[in-house]
């Protein structure tokens, strides 16, 4: 099944080219080729194809997302975000909701998904903003920061409570009462279009709050966040794949002492190690996709557990790869260097590391009496 | 994925279908779960088990379970859980 997606694999490659250095020096991916992968499909390529989409398997879109991963991760985030806002509707969205917005997200619109709070970032169940119903209408209230891809977004999808539960509500970026702010100079995944988001009394039909409202906020954010770590934990194959290739050829190429790189030892176990990653990363993701296409209830676990490895893989990867690239891979926007900065964020977002292994704690608990 | 499906629910006793859940959360809860009692309120379901739950539903029963249909008073109780299989899913339609 390798061959997936061929011609979406190719149009990704003819469309990045040799940008990703320039776009993490701007700090900015090009609009015009967002909303052009957007309009094909690409940026949410699981979404059914009567929808709009490609109707792609999980384990397609994620080698197309490690794909884009291993030439530019804040690419990649834009793919993760839009993944995670097709997803989010296509599971809470009503049958009107889904059809109008994930048409939307395959025809060149753009979305973000808003979660994170000055005061909710681990602990996403202590969100403040709050959606309130107001007859026909809602009122949304809250700040949200860190929100991937909001620069560049048309549409975002707001959590926040709603009356004893939760609600996921899609808010026009130009709706009034919504400010976006880039954050300055992000570490990684720079041209991705961080910002945070103010909403000061928006208001808007009722008709925007996904499935009227009400869920059960750990459903909610489970769910959302649990495309988005099947999205990062390929990506972050993508990010170790590119770092295996850079340093390998380096190693191959570049002599001291006589002999090239690879022909000393302490080198080679590198290159070793990176092979390693690769593959274990790439198993781990295959197997949590094999269980998202079974619509396996080991999904929700296998998701994290991908995540988490493949990420703690990329940050690792990513160090290696400078150490054998050295002087060669150390300025700012060489793809090593685009690596240590992103894959160390893969570590924090959609689940720390600690949060990761919280959860996977809690799941041996379960296994036993 | 939930809307490829189709709506294959066959008649199945309201009974057959309690039991079914409450076997499922027992098994995987490691606790006995009584029809009638809260499941989110109560503390006794983590953060992923709600989706877990919705996805065994929708593999076993051969639904999807999507859109309104996911409130949390659809979940707080196994009896709640059975309707919410009874009714199939308004997602199964035309959709798909």
């Amino acid at each position: 099944m390798a061959e997936g997606l061929a011609s979406e694999h190719a149009r990704i490659g003819e469309l990045v080219g040799d940008q990703p250095a320039e776009w993490d020096l701007a700090g900015e991916l090009p609009d015009g080729l967002l909303r052009k992968l957007g309009a094909e499909g690409i940026l949410c390529a699981q979404v059914p194809a009567a929808f709009g989409g490609l109707g792609a398997r999980s384990q397609d879109n994620g080698e197309l997302t490690a794909y884009t991963g291993s030439l530019c991760s804040s690419l990649r985030s834009i793919m993760t975000s839009q993944g995670i806002a097709a997803w989010t509707i296509q599971r809470f969205g009503d049958r009107e909701q889904r059809r109008r917005y994930l048409a939307e997200l395959t025809s060149g619109q753009l979305a973000a998904v808003a979660f994170s709070e000055p005061e909710a970032g681990s602990d996403l169940s202590a969100m403040r903003t709050l959606i309130r119903p107001a007859g026909d209408s809602v009122v949304i209230d809250g700040q949200k920061v860190w929100t991937t891809g909001a620069r560049y977004a048309d549409l975002l999808v707001v959590l926040g409570r709603y009356g004893d539960g939760a609600a996921a509500v899609v808010v026009p970026a130009d709706a009034p009462g919504v400010r976006v702010e880039p954050v300055t100079d992000p570490m990684g995944c720079r041209a991705a279009g961080h910002s945070h988001v103010r909403l000061d009394g928006v208001r808007l039909p009722a008709s925007y709050v996904l499935g009227g409202g009400g869920q059960a906020l750990s459903l909610l954010f489970t769910t959302a966040l649990s495309y988005g770590r099947m999205s990062v934990a390929w990506g972050c194959v993508g990010i170790v794949r590119a770092c295996l290739g850079a340093a390998a050829s380096h190693a191959k190429r570049r002599e001291q002492s006589g002999k090239p790189l690879a022909q000393h030892q302490l080198v080679a176990r590198h290159l070793s190690e990176l092979l390693i990653a690769e593959q274990v990363s790439t198993r781990i993701c295959e197997h949590a996709s094999r269980c998202w296409d079974a619509g396996s209830a080991d999904m929700v676990t296998a998701a994290v557990l991908a995540k988490h490895v493949s990420a703690g893989h990329a940050a690792r990867s990513a160090a290696t790869t400078v150490q054998v690239l050295a002087s060669a891979g150390a300025t700012d926007g060489h793809v090593a260097a685009r690596a240590y900065r992103d894959a160390k964020l893969m570590e924090i977002i959609e689940g720390s590391s600690e949060i990761c292994q919280l959860l996977l704690a809690e799941h041996a608990l379960a296994t036993v009496p | 994925m939930t809307t490829e499906q189709t709506f294959g629910f066959a008649p199945v006793s309201t009974d057959v279908i309690t039991d079914a859940l409450v076997s499922f959360l027992t098994q995987r809860l490691k606790t006995e779960v009584a029809p009638d009692q809260e499941l989110f309120k109560s503390g006794l379901v983590s953060s992923m088990f709600a989706m877990e739950l919705v996805v065994h539903l929708e593999a076993s029963y051969d639904i999807a379970i999507i859109g309104p249909e996911l409130k949390l008073d659809n979940f707080s109780l196994v009896e709640r859980l059975r309707e919410v299989e009874g009714v199939g899913a308004e997602g199964t339609g035309e959709d798909g």
